[in-house]
């Protein structure tokens, strides 16, 4: 550590993505899928049915169903069926407490505003919720999820530092010269891809910087409650009268902010003591509306008389670059052209990190090529890496493949979906430690080629909603979904049969590589 | 979206070029300074280009978003394709170069 | 970096430990000290300064792991984040002082 600013840096850089890499590695993985958490969701729940959008009837029946099921709630919570999300979702408080904290909520069909009869399926969810809570208590998957999005920026930031030729090798990958072609990728995916790894490296701190980096808060207002009343300008909510006057059509309210901001979607709509005096109404335009979050884009009505009240207050400079940063991290603005290209960054960011756990491992496996076993702490590190890796994505179909096989009726299937991704994952490391490390590569991807490149049958023979029937009726979703299943099935294939064939020639190039990046190194 | 996306992926290759290795590589001869130089500078206007064309069509925010965006899978696109298929990336970014004003003219 | 596991000294071994701790630990309350200073100093609205120090912070906290692991031994990596923030530190609780009554 004492060679030089840029060998500390490398240092930091190979131990920090070290330690922390096999849990990047996971949290790139599901936050990648989680930018298709909507689609996911419809591919996990292939009861709801997509319907022509139109947000007045959708409002007057979701009103319909509330009052009719949730007349003496002190909250409602609607939110309107768009493009990517088919069913017309409502919640309520439920006065007896019931619930997931004490908040119900039911999905509509969009036609007809009846229930959903649909399987229990967290589908997308589960993942976008994992790549930021790890399954762990609040708060410490987000203290966790934090901490590992830092080392992701100082990883970026260091290896940018080690990596001094980057303008000279900007367009530079060299293809089948074992470490120095993963040194070439890994650094050629880590730079060309970097607005968008900074990027979401930060917006992760920027979106818990409350929870993580609180003392500002603290020092300033006492507690974080005045903070947040100040920053998202919330409006105080009146206690309920006690008077039953009925509350104002809906789809009225939602014509007047047409009138104000045409063509806006509406995101959350918020009720307030329905059916009382003092009912108050709160559209909020939809985040897909603006790379930013918009706390302007936000209309108060009196629930009784329908007049507006007040819209939200206009942000400062601070709040834009903030809410700048979560708009971009979350990407709901996207459309599917640029949601495609966040799903590849997504990707790319995994291979970043999957690339620079191969190689910590390759580079130090050479010196001890010849000798008959390797040292027990690499061994660790190799089992730790495909598990991970490998082992993930066997973890991830596992979730799919639950979701088409177990009975749509069984009780607590939702949580039987994740117990089948962790078990397998967990399976995946007895593999890992049993097997020799290029055999269990092999193996765990050839299982994974199997079961993501068979997934769209099993689509199409457990649902009748196969290629064949999402491709005529134009149901994007889905067949999107089945095709990139397609998709990385057949690149598992590819990686597996390179794993299973002829490791010895690559081992003499990687060799070979190795001799000249040391040199270059001297 | 996809007219920028060209304009940038004409300028990310011309500025490849205007590197002597790649232009060695590529084109198996060497670049004179002027060649060299002329590229560089067409480089640049047409990333200039498509940025200033993003943002005309999409507007200042999204349009930076999706310039950054379709830049860095274009170039991405541009260097592992580079070894395994460099005649046809070449071909892409001469085509790109035409296709790429006209569809911004065609959207006009 | 040719990391020998029986061939490096306990010494070695005890100021990479320090180090780690000085760049967490200590990096991390210079970072909470920037941020107080945002929000107690910065000439903006409460919750504009509140957030400016936030956001700022996270590019101390950054800076104080480089130079935790770029410095020559642990001693300096001590110095060079808990000087800082006790200087900061200082400041924000006279400013803290006289704010609240």
């Amino acid at each position: 550590m004492k060679e030089g600013f840029r060998q500390a840096m490398a240092w930091l850089h190979t131990w920090t993505g070290l330690i922390f890499g096999w849990l990047l590695f996971a949290i790139f993985l599901t936050g990648t899928l989680a930018y298709f958490k909507e689609e996911i969701s419809h591919w996990a729940k292939p009861e709801v049915n997509s319907h022509p959008l139109d947000a007045e009837r959708s409002l007057a029946m979701a009103q319909r169903y509330l009052e009719a099921n949730a007349g003496t709630s002190s909250n409602w919570l609607i939110r309107l069926p768009s493009e990517r999300e088919p069913a017309l979702s409502v919640g309520w408080r439920d006065p007896q407490g019931q619930g997931r904290r004490g908040f119900v909520r039911k999905e509509l069909d969009a036609a007809s505003g009846a229930e959903v009869q649909a399987r229990e399926s967290r589908g997308g969810d589960f993942f976008y919720r994992f790549h930021f809570e790890l399954q762990m208590p609040y708060p410490w998957g987000r203290w966790l999820a934090s901490c590992c999005a830092f080392v992701m920026l100082l990883g970026l930031v260091t290896g940018i530092i080690t990596h001094k030729k980057i303008f000279k090798e900007f367009f530079t990958f060299r293809p089948g010269k074992g470490q120095r072609s993963w040194l070439d990728g890994h650094n050629a995916i880590g730079v060309l891809a970097l607005p968008f790894h900074l990027m979401i490296s930060y917006s992760s701190l920027v979106i818990f910087m409350y929870m993580v980096m609180p003392a500002g808060i603290l020092a300033s207002y006492g507690n974080s409650g005045g903070y947040f009343d100040e920053l998202f300008g919330r409006d105080e909510v009146p206690e309920a009268a006690g008077e039953r006057v009925p509350l104002v059509p809906l789809p009225q309210l939602y014509a007047k902010v047409q009138q104000q901001a045409p063509g806006a979607r509406m995101g959350f709509i918020q009720v307030y003591n329905p059916g009382d005096r003092n009912a108050r109404v709160s559209l909020a335009r939809a985040a897909a509306d603006s790379v930013a979050y918009k706390r302007s884009a936000n209309w108060t009505f009196d629930g009784t008389s329908g007049a507006l009240l007040t819209q939200g207050a206009p942000e400062s400079a601070a709040m834009m670059t903030a809410f700048t940063f979560v708009g971009l991290h979350m990407g709901n603005f996207a459309g599917p052209g640029l949601r495609w290209l966040y799903f590849v960054f997504g990707i790319a960011g995994t291979a970043v990190i999957g690339t620079g756990l191969v190689m910590w491992l390759g580079k130090r496996q050479l010196k001890h090529a010849k000798s008959a076993h390797m040292p027990g702490e690499l061994r660790l590190v190799e089992v730790l890496n495909i598990a991970s890796m490998s082992g993930l994505l066997l973890g991830v179909a596992a979730f799919f493949w639950a979701n088409r096989l177990l009975p749509p009726a069984l009780e607590g299937r939702d949580g039987w979906e994740i117990d089948s991704f962790f078990t397998l994952w967990a399976l995946a490391l007895l593999h890992a430690a049993l097997r020799p490390g290029r055999r269990a590569w092999g193996e765990q991807l050839a299982l994974g080629a199997l079961a993501f490149g068979l997934l769209p049958l099993l689509n199409a023979l457990t649902t009748g909603q196969g290629l064949n029937h999402s491709l005529a009726v134009g149901d994007w979703a889905m067949a999107g979904f089945d095709l990139t299943a397609l998709g990385t099935g057949l690149f598992l294939a590819w990686a597996a049969g390179k794993m299973l064939r002829a490791p010895k020639v690559v081992a003499k190039r990687a060799a070979k590589g190795d001799k000249r990046t040391a040199l270059e190194a001297q | 979206m996809l007219a920028f996306a060209l304009i940038g992926f004409a300028g990310f290759a011309s500025l490849c070029l205007a590197m002597e290795k790649h232009f060695n590589e590529l084109l198996k001869r060497k670049p004179t300074a002027v060649q060299r130089k002329a590229l560089r500078v067409a480089g640049w206007a047409l990333l200039l280009v498509s940025l200033l064309l993003a943002v005309q069509v999409r507007g200042l925010a999204l349009g930076l978003v999706e310039w950054v965006a379709v830049l860095m899978a274009g170039v991405t696109l541009w260097v592992f394709g580079l070894p395994y298929q460099p005649r046809l990336l070449l071909a892409a970014a001469a085509a790109s170069c035409v296709l790429g004003p006209l569809l911004a003219v065609l959207a006009l | 970096m040719n990391r020998k596991a029986a061939g490096l000294p306990l010494s070695y071994r005890l100021a990479v430990a320090s180090r780690c701790l000085a760049a967490c630990g200590g990096g991390y309350v210079l970072a909470a000290q920037v941020s107080v200073s945002g929000a107690l100093l910065l000439p903006m609205a409460q919750v504009d300064a509140a957030l400016t120090g936030m956001l700022l912070s996270f590019v101390f906290l950054l800076l104080a792991f480089i130079w935790c692991f770029a410095c020559s031994n642990a001693w300096r990596a001590w110095a060079g984040v808990l000087l800082p923030s006790l200087a900061l530190g200082l400041v924000n609780g006279l400013v803290y002082w006289m704010k609240t009554p």
